[in-house]
């Protein structure tokens, strides 16, 4: 049990393969490697698959439906992550339980949790129907994440609404699978443009990075790596942020000069010879 | 003199029938098929009878008539004491004599009362209302308002607006930055204009031989003489 009650935060982004299950697990371990008691709460019933992610699928005995049929006590059911011990993860139910889960429910459930955690990650399902509204009802503060694309920032706009309604605060937003090259040619919406529509604080910028790709389908977060990739350090800059640390923005026009910056400065290193 | 016909703004309010003195018209019937006319309308309908002197089959007869024309009668003003007799005894509700009645102004239509939206408005998020409409805050790209009256918008307008939607041809919307995805005016839609204005100019939609013409705002207040009594102030819109 800790002292300060967890901080309770809903991850959700309205349109659906944006990235809601990846930040969650990736930020989930780095909050666990900062040293926070974290959990994870798979809320998405009918899609889970936040177990695969982080590569806690066979592990699963238990999970929310088992704890709330009082089943199993919900330490039985919180699979510990295998090499961050910090980070615990509880499973979503089987689908069958969309049809009778209340947002009572899911309070009682995030309660619990939030009783042995600095950190409950709630993982919300897309949309905005019953599912999204259990979630929000559990959760006291909330991180939009979405895509510079029309479509993802509609949604995410929509969801912004809701959570106020809701007394959700505060939110914050997280734009994901930014591409330096197609904002700088502006055939992508740029990160003002996102914010202008939202009017959120950024809480990180994610590049687009194939390495994402490979992790999920290995089930081993990019943030769970000693040297970390463009996208593992923005989730690890997201958490250090979320903890109230100071940590600058990547500018994405810079990060890619960065690139040539840096192997132009290798090249002149290992040949010297400008 | 023909009977005057004021239609009401609010569905759920009557419409008002006055009838003209008796001396200068022809029957009742035909003043008032004239008077409905031009044009079709449905409800509830109030009618102001002057000095016309009524009895009960002129009633009943004119009841007959709205009621094939998909109106209710529901109240008569009447002077003449036969007339109230012959209403009460069809049930109707009696209004004031019509000369304790303040007649509502004819040349002016209703004032409407101003709704102040106060927060932005999100994707998704539908502000209506009855009167005119002055947001204080940004109306998002999916967000859409609508008014009766004016639509003014002290912010960003990005989503859909439309200023007299019951059909005042003379309403106006007015943003501090005009980037809608569509504007209506009564019937006429316009598609936003595709360049982005310069920031910090203030622009006014108004309807010009049935097309929407946006300029830069005119400095007089649309809302000028409006009564500040009976300000509403609403934070929440009914989301849809």
């Amino acid at each position: 049990m800790t002292a300060t009650p967890a901080r309770v935060i809903l991850i959700c982004s309205g349109k659906g393969g944006v990235g809601k299950t990846t930040l969650t697990a990736n930020l989930g371990i780095a909050l666990a490697r900062l040293g926070e008691t974290t959990v994870v709460l798979d809320a998405d019933f009918g899609l889970r698959n936040l177990d695969l992610l982080l590569g806690l699928e066979n592990r699963i005995v238990y999970n929310a439906q088992d704890v709330l049929e009082e089943t199993c006590r919900l330490e039985q059911a919180l699979v510990k992550h295998k090499q961050e011990p910090n980070l615990s993860l509880l499973p979503a139910g089987n689908a069958r339980m969309l049809d009778w889960l209340t947002s009572d429910d899911m309070k009682k459930i995030v309660g619990m949790v939030a009783e042995r955690a600095n950190f409950v990650l709630i993982d919300c399902p897309a949309g905005i129907e019953t599912g999204f509204r259990n979630a929000a009802a559990a959760a006291r503060e909330a991180i939009v994440i979405t895509t510079p694309e029309m479509a993802a920032v509609r949604d995410a706009d929509r969801v912004i609404g809701l959570l106020n309604t809701q007394g959700v605060a505060p939110v914050q937003m997280v734009l994901n699978r930014v591409r330096p090259k197609m904002v700088a040619n502006q055939e992508m919406l740029g990160v003002n443009d996102v914010t202008d529509i939202l009017a959120l604080p950024l809480l990180g910028l994610v590049l687009e990075d194939e390495q994402v790709i490979t992790s999920t389908n290995r089930g081993e977060p990019l943030t769970l790596n000693g040297s970390l990739s463009p996208a593992g350090r923005a989730y690890m800059n997201v958490a250090r942020r979320l903890r109230g640390e100071e940590v600058p923005l990547i500018d994405p026009s810079r990060e890619r000069r960065g690139l040539r910056a840096r192997l132009m400065g290798k090249i002149r290193r290992t040949t010297g010879l400008f | 003199m023909a009977a005057a016909l004021s239609i009401a703004s609010d569905p759920h309010q009557p419409h008002l029938l006055t009838l003209p003195p008796p001396q200068e018209a022809s029957s009742l019937l035909q003043e008032v098929r004239q008077a409905l006319s031009l044009g079709a309308i449905q409800g509830s309908l109030n009618l102001i009878c002057g000095d016309w002197r009524l009895r009960l089959p002129d009633l009943e007869a004119l009841q007959s008539l709205l009621t094939q024309q998909g109106l209710t009668l529901v109240q008569l003003q009447a002077d003449h004491p036969e007339t109230r007799v012959a209403a009460a005894s069809l049930g109707l509700h009696l209004g004031p004599n019509t000369g304790e009645l303040q007649h509502p102004p004819k040349a002016a239509p209703t004032i409407p009362a101003l709704t102040v939206h106060q927060g932005t408005l999100r994707s998704g998020e539908h502000l209506q209302a009855d009167g005119s409409l002055l947001v204080l805050g940004d109306v998002n790209p999916g967000a859409q308002i609508s008014a009766v009256g004016h639509v003014l918008v002290w912010g960003r307008l990005r989503g859909v607006a439309h200023a007299g939607r019951l059909g005042d041809d003379q309403a106006t919307i007015v943003a501090l930055q005009m980037r809608p995805l569509q504007l209506r005016i009564a019937g006429a839609v316009a598609r936003g204009p595709d360049e982005v204005p310069a920031a910090g100019l203030c622009e006014e939609a108004r309807l010009e031989n049935g097309e929407i013409r946006i300029d830069p705002a005119s400095p007089r207040w649309p809302l000028q003489g409006m009564p500040t009594q009976g300000l509403n102030v609403g934070s929440s819109p009914s989301a849809q």
